[in-house]
């Protein structure tokens, strides 16, 4: 024979009241209310700091495209300077260059300092000024 | 403007767009950290009304941004032809050789505001009290990061710059200055 334990009487759940009820209907619209409020502020900083970003990207592009970007100006107006100064030494060269047309030192000279001063144009540095000193000198 | 005018405008720009993007994204943290460091103070001040459940999803939101702002700042460098710095050069601070002081200031700053500010999704483990101590230095590595820009920032000397971190940052460092009046007011008070 087989003994099966005996099946516990179901308890009938107990139905909640009408207050019951609304108390947990109105707890329900409570946290939807919260959700979408949450929702709201999230996708308006979303939106703030995207416009923010296309904002910001679109000034420094018309400001490049317009060429009045400020790294870029610095960058020329010291490329400016240094070939200024590399035309303004190679002149007393020239000078010395006709001057000594006989001499075999001469040609030596003329292309040490024509050296100089490509690399001082190219390398827009401090050091590169320093090389067209030395040359002028 | 013809089509041959925004050709060549676009062959000029063209090369630093990865330049213009960290730029921009620079900004736009730089904005975005000022009014979530702005928030984040008012939470525990009592300089306004709002309800602080907002304030918070707020506070969260703008962090959260902030992050992604700074990470497309760093991220976006490793295509600039000018520079070309490595992975490392952008997180790992005192490696790279342009502007290497104000650049590690800007890494220690992003990688103590992603700490700290992430640090907020662990705080039952790490405490609530120790969580909350260890989050004041967040308004540092918003310090930092100012420094950073003002120090690096190629745009530092432009007077739209200047006035937009003005008035972003110093509202937030009013803010900044009375907490800390207040605190250290509530502190004495215990002493006595």
């Amino acid at each position: 024979m087989n003994h099966q334990p005996p099946i516990p009487p179901v308890e009938p759940t107990p139905t909640p009241s009408a207050k019951q009820l609304e108390a947990r209907a109105l707890a329900r619209r409570h946290r939807d209310r919260m959700r979408l409020r949450t929702r709201r502020i999230r996708r308006t900083v979303i939106a703030g700091a995207t416009s923010v970003f296309i904002a910001a990207f679109s000034g420094i592009y018309v400001q490049l495209a317009t060429g009045h970007d400020p790294a870029l100006v610095a960058a020329a107006s010291r490329r400016t300077t240094l070939t200024a100064s590399t035309t303004s030494s190679s002149t007393p060269t020239s000078t010395t260059t006709t001057t000594n047309s006989g001499e075999d030192d001469t040609s030596t000279e003329t292309g040490t300092s024509s050296e100089e001063s490509s690399t001082a144009a190219s390398s827009e540095s401090s050091t590169g000024a320093t090389a067209v000193t030395t040359s002028q000198s | 403007m013809t089509s041959i005018d925004t050709n060549i405008l676009a062959t000029a720009v063209g090369p630093h767009l990865f330049w213009i993007t960290s730029r921009a994204a620079g900004v736009a943290a730089l904005l975005l950290s000022s009014l979530s460091v702005c928030v984040g103070l008012t939470i525990g001040g009592r300089f306004t009304k709002l309800d602080r459940l907002d304030l918070r999803t707020t506070h969260e939101a703008l962090s959260l941004a902030t992050l992604v702002a700074l990470a497309v700042h760093g991220i976006s460098l490793l295509g600039d032809s000018y520079v070309h710095p490595s992975l490392a050069d952008i997180s790992i601070p005192f490696l790279s050789s342009y502007k290497t002081l104000w650049t590690s200031m800007g890494i220690v700053a992003f990688w103590t505001m992603a700490l700290l500010g992430l640090s907020y999704y662990a705080r039952s483990h790490i405490g609530v009290k120790r969580w909350r101590k260890l989050h004041r230095l967040t308004a540092l590595a918003w310090m930092l990061g100012i420094a950073h820009s003002l120090g690096e920032g190629t745009d530092a000397g432009q007077i739209w710059f200047l006035a937009m971190t003005a008035i972003a940052v110093v509202p937030a460092l009013a803010l900044l200055a009375v907490r800390l009046s207040e605190s250290s007011a509530t502190s004495q008070a215990h002493a006595k």
